[in-house]
């Protein structure tokens, strides 16, 4: 699904040269739920806007589904990201002049879907993350947690394969922190690769595999046991 | 998506109210100073007569020599002596010569005051070439000029007032004590600027309610109303038959010429005229003669007001701050804005929807501005009045083109003035998190 | 305050920077030139006309049935007596113009009779004995005319004036040594040579063009009736009465003769209404270069207010560290202050250029005076104190901002 090797970020000014990343490799399966940990600095956040196509990267490759992107240019990364990725941010990041379906509606817009279309998914959303009788409630008229689960149903509206969250619990106090994580490993169950940058070892240790960055660079990968057990009951559950 | 960002601009525009009004005000406030001025710039530097004035010329001759002309240019209209004999010569296609009156006009029945009624003493050609509009009749034959003939062409207004309307063709009207009897009456007929009758400075004066052949005026001794320039040096003896054939310039000439070669040809004809007074010993100089079409003879003339063009390049260089002033705040407004900006990228937009989001929410605040500066140049129709005198104010209102013009400016402007706060906008890069200074 | 920081800054936020320096420069280069173009307008209306113009007003009477020109003068001269016997009238007199008319006769004036180019040009009076009274007008040198002086002139026979009163201006323009009285000069077409028995105080021309500029105060009063197919009568009313005077003339005139057209709307003006009629351009362009001025100025301030603000919005975390750290309000406010000055100056020095470099090619376009570097200097302070205004409640809102917001993520 997610595969960078050998991949490189620089970041240059007039006196000094600062590697981001230096030689990052990690091979992200499809359906995978892998949590990013790291200290402050390490790059994790620079490894997620790179693979979310926010930023460009400086050297190496990067595979996403399969298509290689450093050459793209800005129109087909931004399809890119409307189709595929679901962000979830930290600061949630809702606009606060749309009220919360018209916040669900903005990635729906730039796919350019029906009327119709967009309202069933943005309802269906809803439903999924519990806010159904909030359609028409602005981003200040919420809560820290319910303003994070209006961000995941936006994420989930456009039914993403790839799922990018930069600590989703980090501004939610531990109860509304619960409420988001459960509602994100249900939403891996259901199939979604999900990638999560956070700083808390209790949330890496609820996902199948962990991945942590120091001084740009991947050290240490953990495999999970129950990865393929969940994966084939997920899988099952589908077929 | 026209919809959905034109919802999105307006309520963009409606969270910071003071911002929005600021924008709106400038653009309002810019484009209707331009466009009370150039309606006035407009009306006075139109061409008057548009389908013909490539074919209309006005004849000028040098009757006063190289010591007394004006700098090298002959006198702006020409004497009796030499309107009458070129037009006599029929060299070109249609020729007409006039001067101003004003006479006595009596109406029928005796509680009536009389009037001063503004006219020209004209002859036939001046109705086909100035194409005169007619509404009963039209106008005297070209016999009638020869024969001259007591007969008049009245204007729409002027038949209101003495026959409430009715066609009046085959009736009398009574001029300065003598009988006329009417062949024509014309529709409303008033070209702005009054090209042919620039002499006399009526460029923007009322338009004239009567006509009377050239040669039965001058039977009657009707003077001229309009200017008399005697120039320098001439003597012009005693009384009016002296004047008539001296050398004071009076009479307007002008002459159609329907292509470049007969123009050339006219003018040949001209220096020839003007070589045979010269050997008559009536001049003393070589030919100095000149053709000016219409659009040459409204700017040797200097018709447009300095104030309008004054005025009109003011409210340009007014427009252009408020346009300036419109980008930095359009700027303010959409930087405000970066955060979203990153999200939407964030979430698939490409560049071009960030332009066409923030182009039509341009124009929105330009169609506000258009809207306020149509009522705005509504109320400055009223006022300019207060600028120029009431016959070049009633020249400026308000029409579709006008109106159209008007909301076509200002979002055009507006939209133009936000490519740049928009190209800013649209480098915004695709944002993880909220970034704050 | 240091400067070298706010410059730093400033190219963080060129684009926002270049504009209000921009908008500074054109409003100053059009505001010096709208107030220029004003004060211009205003010192013309300003000249004196030298009539006394309260209690004078000009009635036009044209002659319905145009009667042959000794009907007319028989005519003129029993109008004149009926109208100075009204007792609302102090006086009166008929004429073909009179100053401010806007148009009239003007001749070429010269010294000698063959001279080939006219020495100046002069407005033609034409005058009784009672003209000068009647307009208010003092003489300065030599007499009036006497009663028998006055002749009758048909308009298209050359003048014989034998003696002729000309302005004060006129008098010193052909003779800048010593005194017109008794000179001779030619003021007609003909070869007559005309003595000047008399030199008034100021007196307008009736042309009130620019092109008319040197000769505006050139006139020469010809002792003569123009037998024309209209008349002017200049009439004056007793202190108080003009009102009275204006209503009884033309009854007065119509009861002599019928046969003669006074135009409803403009045959009877007041010389209030001859004035306003004379300058309404010059009154229209300094009330609209007012307005244009005042709007602009407004729009240039609301538009550094909407940018600063702007700035202010997006510093307040930075502001906020500054506070942390220690600077007072009043390092915040001169801060802005002093940014807003040298944007401000960098606009006027650009705006200064381009109000001289717009003077200058009106110059060459339009008949108008050089800008007095005064305007540039007033314009100058003007819009940087306009600046300072504009940029203060922002600023004082900057100040405001609480040293809590250092710790505030967003």
């Amino acid at each position: 699904m997610l595969k960078m090797t050998h991949l490189s970020k620089v970041y240059r000014t007039e006196v000094v040269e600062t590697y981001a990343l230096r030689d990052f490799n990690i091979d992200v399966k499809e359906g995978e739920f892998v949590a990013v940990t790291g200290p402050s600095g390490s790059g994790k956040t620079t490894f997620l806007t790179i693979a979310g196509l926010l930023e460009t990267f400086t050297g190496g490759e990067y595979h996403l589904d399969g298509i290689e992107v450093s050459n793209l240019n800005d129109n087909a990364r931004s399809k890119i990201r409307n189709e595929k990725i679901g962000f979830i941010f930290q600061a949630f990041n809702l606009i606060p002049d749309l009220n919360v379906f018209d916040n669900i509606e903005v990635p729906l817009r730039y796919r350019g879907m029906k009327a119709a279309e967009r309202k069933q998914r943005i309802m269906e959303s809803l439903e999924r993350v519990g806010l159904a009788s909030r359609a028409k409630h602005y981003p200040a008229e919420l809560s820290g947690g319910q303003q994070q689960r209006v961000a995941i149903a936006r994420a989930l509206a456009g039914s993403p394969r790839l799922l990018l969250a930069d600590e989703p619990t980090g501004n939610l106090d531990t109860q509304m922190a619960r409420g988001v994580l459960e509602l994100l490993e249900e939403i891996h169950r259901d199939g979604a690769t999900i990638v999560m940058v956070t700083h808390d070892p209790e949330l890496a240790a609820r996902a199948q595999r962990n991945v942590h960055i120091i001084d740009g660079q991947v050290v240490e990968l953990s495999e999970d046991p129950r990865f393929h057990s969940v994966h084939a009951v997920a899988d099952g559950a589908h077929g | 998506m026209f919809a959905y960002y034109l919802q999105l601009g307006l309520r963009s525009l409606r969270r910071n109210p003071m911002l929005t009004a600021l924008m709106v005000m400038a653009v309002g406030f810019g484009v209707a100073a331009s466009m009370i001025t150039w309606s006035v710039f407009r009306a006075v530097s139109g061409d008057p007569i548009p389908g013909k004035s490539s074919q209309l010329y006005t004849v000028l001759v040098d009757n006063r020599g190289p010591q007394y002309n004006d700098n090298g240019e002959p006198p702006e209209a020409l004497t009796y002596t030499d309107a009458t004999a070129l037009v006599a010569a029929h060299k070109a296609a249609h020729q007409t010569l006039f001067f101003n009156v004003a006479p006595s006009v009596l109406p029928e029945g005796n509680q009536s005051l009389p009037f001063i009624a503004d006219g020209y003493a004209t002859n036939a050609d001046f109705f086909n070439m100035f194409e005169v509009p007619f509404e009963y009749g039209g106008a005297w034959r070209a016999g009638d000029d020869d024969g001259r003939a007591a007969v008049a062409v009245i204007s729409h207004e002027l038949n209101q007032q003495l026959f409430n309307g009715a066609n009046s063709v085959g009736r009398e009207i009574t001029m300065d004590r003598h009988s006329y009897r009417i062949v024509g009456v014309t529709a409303h007929w008033d070209p702005k600027p009054r090209f042919y009758d620039l002499f006399s400075h009526n460029a923007f004066g009322d338009p004239v309610q009567l006509y009377l052949p050239f040669t039965r005026a001058i039977d009657v001794a009707m003077d001229t109303s309009g200017r008399n320039n005697c120039g320098s040096n001439t003597d012009f003896g005693v009384g009016r038959e002296a004047w008539l054939h001296g050398e004071c310039v009076w009479v307007p000439v002008w002459v159609e010429l329907p292509d470049p070669a007969a123009a050339t040809g006219y003018r040949e004809f001209l220096t020839h005229y003007a070589a045979e007074q010269q050997r008559a010993g009536r001049f003393h100089w070589a030919p100095n003669v000149r053709l000016r079409g219409v659009n040459d003879w409204l700017d040797y003339e200097r018709v447009v007001p300095p104030e309008s063009r004054i005025s009109l390049m003011v409210a340009l260089g007014f427009f252009a701050i408020c346009m300036v002033n419109t980008i930095g705040l359009l700027l303010a407004k959409f930087m405000r804005r970066a955060a979203e900006i990153g999200v939407r990228r964030a979430l698939g937009a490409p560049r071009r929807e960030i332009y066409r989001q923030f182009l039509i929410e341009a124009a929105a605040v330009g169609l506000a501005g258009g809207v306020l500066g149509l009522l705005l140049t509504a109320l400055g129709m009223f006022g300019v009045g207060l600028l120029f005198e009431p016959e070049i104010a009633r020249l400026a209102h308000l029409d579709l083109s006008l109106v159209a013009t008007t909301l076509l400016v200002a979002i055009a402007a507006t939209v133009l003035a936000a490519f740049y706060p928009t190209w800013r906008a649209a480098q915004v890069q695709p944002a993880w998190q909220l970034k704050s200074n | 305050m240091q400067i070298r920081p706010i410059l730093a800054a400033m190219r963080h936020h060129k684009a926002g920077t270049v504009l209000i320096a921009l908008q500074i420069a054109l409003t100053l280069a059009i505001v010096c030139n709208a107030l220029f173009i004003i004060q211009q307008r205003i010192t013309r209306m300003s000249r004196p006309s030298g009539v006394s113009e309260s209690n004078l007003f000009v009635i036009r009477s044209d002659w319905a049935d145009k009667s042959d020109t000794q009907r007319i003068d028989a005519q003129m001269q029993a109008d004149l007596i009926a109208l100075r016997q009204l007792g609302s009238v102090q006086d009166a007199a008929s004429t073909n113009s009179f100053p401010l008319r806007g148009t009239g006769w003007d001749n070429y004036i010269k010294l000698q009779p063959d001279q080939p180019r006219m020495t100046t040009d002069s407005a033609i009076f034409f005058s009784d004995d009672h003209t000068l009274a009647t307009l208010g007008t003092r003489l300065i040198e030599g007499r009036n005319f006497t009663a028998s002086e006055v002749a009758a002139q048909k308009p298209r026979d050359a003048m014989h004036a034998a003696q002729v009163i000309i302005s004060k201006d006129l008098a010193r323009r052909l003779f800048p040594q010593g005194s017109a009285l008794g000179k001779t000069i030619y003021v007609s077409m003909g070869q007559a040579p005309s003595t000047v028995i008399g030199v008034t105080d100021t007196l307008q021309a009736h042309m009130t063009g620019s092109w008319a500029g040197p000769y505006a105060y050139n006139a020469v009063l010809i002792p003569a009736r123009l037998l024309n197919d209209y008349t002017y009568y200049l009439v004056r009313a007793k202190p108080g009465q003009l009102e009275a005077a204006m209503r009884d003339a033309p009854k007065a005139l119509f009861a002599q003769s019928r046969m003669r057209i006074i135009d409803h709307k403009d045959g009877v003006m007041s010389f209030a209404q001859v004035r306003q009629r004379a300058y309404e351009r010059d009154v229209g362009m300094a009330i609209l270069m007012g307005i244009i001025s005042v709007v602009l100025l407004a729009i240039t301030a609301a538009g550094i207010v909407g940018l600063t603000s702007f700035w202010v919005g997006q510093r307040r975390k930075q502001i906020g560290v500054r506070r942390a750290l220690g600077a007072t309000r009043g390092d915040i406010l001169s801060y802005f202050l002093t940014e807003n000055l040298l944007i401000g100056i960098g606009g006027v020095l650009a705006g200064a250029v381009l109000a001289i470099g717009i003077n200058l090619w009106m110059v060459t376009q339009f008949e108008m005076a050089r800008l007095s570097l005064a305007y540039v200097v007033a314009g100058v302070a003007a819009l940087l104190v306009l600046g300072q205004g504009a940029v203060l409640a922002p600023a004082l809102r900057a100040s405001r901002v609480s040293p809590v917001e250092a710790t505030r993520s967003v």
